[in-house]
């Protein structure tokens, strides 16, 4: 998709709702976001070749971490000897590749689909500390999940281009595939869910608006 | 269309003229610097260019009181060690990088050095990783094409591992560039046309990829504009110091453009073809930029259209219709590639430089591939399409 290209009227509407969230429920939508993509890209990169020659090209034991600065939500994946994926609840050390967002808004832009992985970073929204062709690569896994576990009409926002080689019936094929293995995931870890979905519910309110009303 | 979001930061001071070496003493004076050490290589030295630096010197309160001239053409990790033991050991105050872009690279390593203490370089690598101001820092660029005088970047090899290690920081930033026209006069006619044209591939690239903003894009058309005006002038009239200061300029605005700007797939392709087939820099920008003009065409056209007025003139910008100045724009980039080629055999096709084989354009587009600046090309490059370019700018 073009950079610049318009957006469609529910696609804005959606886009509107998100940006009328309150604070603490950005944070929790952010949050639930992050997790889900983690548990997403351990799963897709053992559903897509693709993704998994992607992940091939990191040197086993490499960690990765994406978050919110300065301590905010976030997640840490790490390639095995095996060249798969998994998740880490924590990592004492320095990650081989830290994708930093600046602010809260700026992940919630991004993860609301209403600015690209890569406007995100022309825009200086993110920072990438760590060897920049890993960070390259990292977005290319991105954008191939998105474009994956997304309907097309969202995921034209998340990328630059969409990829011309995804049919509709590998689309739906490998994109329920993935959503299987991460709600099993979750079923797994039921608790953690629980955990974040109930803090997406106590704060999602929209930002009370100044509507002018008097009160006499 | 509006710019929903940009940053912009150009701290350093730009000292530009005739005589403008001159102003150096007084510019350490007034940060406190009495000291400098000279960084520079061989070739610089050769050519008698630290002359009128050290002149500019007599008679100052300051003085030189040591000069490293050991970088070689890829910056390391020893150099960096090396220069900064004889910065120590002569105990300065300020460093004068005198050179082009290894000598400007290798200079913002030692000054992270001498600045923060220890030997270990590394521990500063990657993004925003220092906190405080460092050591005075003057630029003197000796060529008229990185722009590295302006940005925030160093690069500099680590030969035990065979890797480069970036290093990001505001402070790296030096305090002033100084551009003085004799230090370009005596650039021969190709290496002239080649840094040329990569000042010119970074005011494009800033202008027509995703990062660009209303300010860098002034910068940006202003060097083409320069660049454009000057550039086969200068070839004629290589002692012409007006038309070699316009040429520095327009370098640098190029690099103040690209530093806020970023680049995109030209520079992709040309990073990773001088990695592998050891094309310079320069040369594969030149090489390569219209073929990725002609690729990004249908995605961001109106903005590579725009910049025929500064390519070529108003007079030619307000005949063309407005649906074919792109087409124009990237024609007349083509026709100065001829035209440099003519006077300078600056190569236009892979096959002219007579350094790459098609065997290697595997390893070129997987490289260019992972390349960070293709996040900013405007259109999405697969491997695919970065083969096609290559086997387009082959012959």
């Amino acid at each position: 998709m073009s950079v610049n290209a318009p957006t469609s009227p529910a696609i804005r509407a959606v886009q509107q709702f998100a940006q009328g969230l309150v604070p603490s429920a950005q944070k929790a939508y952010v949050a639930l976001m992050m997790d889900l993509i983690a548990r997403a890209l351990v799963s897709a990169s053992t559903i897509d070749g693709e993704l998994k020659d992607e992940v091939a090209g990191y040197p086993a034991g490499f960690v990765i971490q994406m978050v919110v600065m300065p301590n905010g939500s976030g997640f840490y994946l790490q390639v095995q000897q095996d060249k798969s994926l998994v998740r880490l609840d924590s990592y004492a050390g320095k990650p081989d590749l830290a994708v930093k967002f600046k602010h809260l808004t700026h992940a919630f832009l991004v993860f609301s689909f209403q600015e690209s992985t890569a406007q995100a970073f022309a825009n200086d929204r993110m920072i990438a500390d760590g060897e920049v062709n890993y960070a390259i690569r990292l977005v290319r896994c991105l954008n191939k999940l998105e474009a994956l576990i997304l309907p097309k009409l969202v995921a034209d926002l998340a990328v630059k281009r969409y990829p011309s080689n995804l049919s509709l019936v590998e689309k739906l094929n490998k994109g329920s595939q993935i959503y299987l293995k991460v709600v099993a995931n979750y079923a797994g870890s039921l608790p953690e869910l629980l955990s974040l979905l109930s803090t997406l519910k106590t704060t999602s309110g929209l930002k009370k608006t100044n509507t002018g009303a008097r009160h006499d | 269309m509006t710019k929903s979001y940009y940053e912009f930061f150009s701290p350093v001071k730009v000292v530009a003229g005739h005589m403008a070496l001159e102003h150096i003493p007084f510019e350490l004076a007034a940060l406190g610097a009495k000291r400098p050490m000279i960084i520079t290589d061989k070739g610089v030295r050769t050519n008698n260019l630290l002359e009128p630096v050290e002149a500019a010197f007599i008679d100052a309160e300051s003085k030189i009181i040591a000069i490293f001239d050991d970088v070689p053409p890829d910056s390391s990790l020893q150099t960096v060690r090396a220069a900064a033991k004889l910065y120590r050991d002569n105990q300065c105050d300020a460093i004068i990088a005198v050179g082009g872009g290894s000598v400007i690279d290798t200079s913002k390593g030692v000054n992270i050095l001498v600045s923060e203490g220890g030997d270990d370089l590394l521990k500063y690598s990657g993004a925003h990783n220092l906190k405080r101001p460092l050591k005075p820092f003057f630029v003197v660029p000796t060529t008229a094409g990185t722009g590295s005088e302006v940005t925030l970047v160093a690069v500099i090899s680590d030969t035990e591992k065979s890797v480069k290690i970036p290093f990001t920081s505001y402070y790296l930033m030096p305090n002033a560039a100084i551009l003085d026209p004799r230090m370009t006069q005596t650039l021969p006619p190709h290496i002239t046309a080649m840094t040329a044209m990569d000042a010119m591939t970074h005011a494009v690239e800033a202008y027509t990829c995703m990062a660009h903003n209303p300010i860098s894009d002034a910068y940006a058309t202003a060097a083409i504009k320069k660049i454009s005006q000057n550039l086969l002038h200068v070839l004629e009239n290589p002692k012409d110091l007006d038309a070699r200061l316009e040429l520095a300029q327009a370098s640098t605005m190029a690099g103040i453009a690209f530093s806020n700007s970023m680049v995109g797939l030209v520079h992709s392709i040309g990073h990773a073809a001088g990695a592998v087939a050891h094309i310079p820099h320069g040369m594969a920008m030149s090489l390569f930029m219209p073929y990725v003009l002609e690729y990004n065409q249908d995605v961001n056209g109106e903005r590579i259209g725009e910049l025929l007025l500064y390519l070529a003139g108003a007079d030619v910008y307000a005949k063309t219709p407005s649906n074919e100045r792109a087409a124009k724009a990237i024609s007349t980039i083509r026709n100065l590639r001829d035209t440099l080629y003519e006077r300078t055999k600056l190569p236009r096709t892979l096959q002219e430089t007579g350094k790459v084989t098609r065997e290697q354009f595997d390893e070129i587009a997987a490289k260019a591939l992972d390349d960070g600046s293709i996040i900013f090309n405007p259109k999405e490059a697969s491997l695919a399409d970065i083969k096609a370019l290559l086997e387009k700018a082959w012959a």
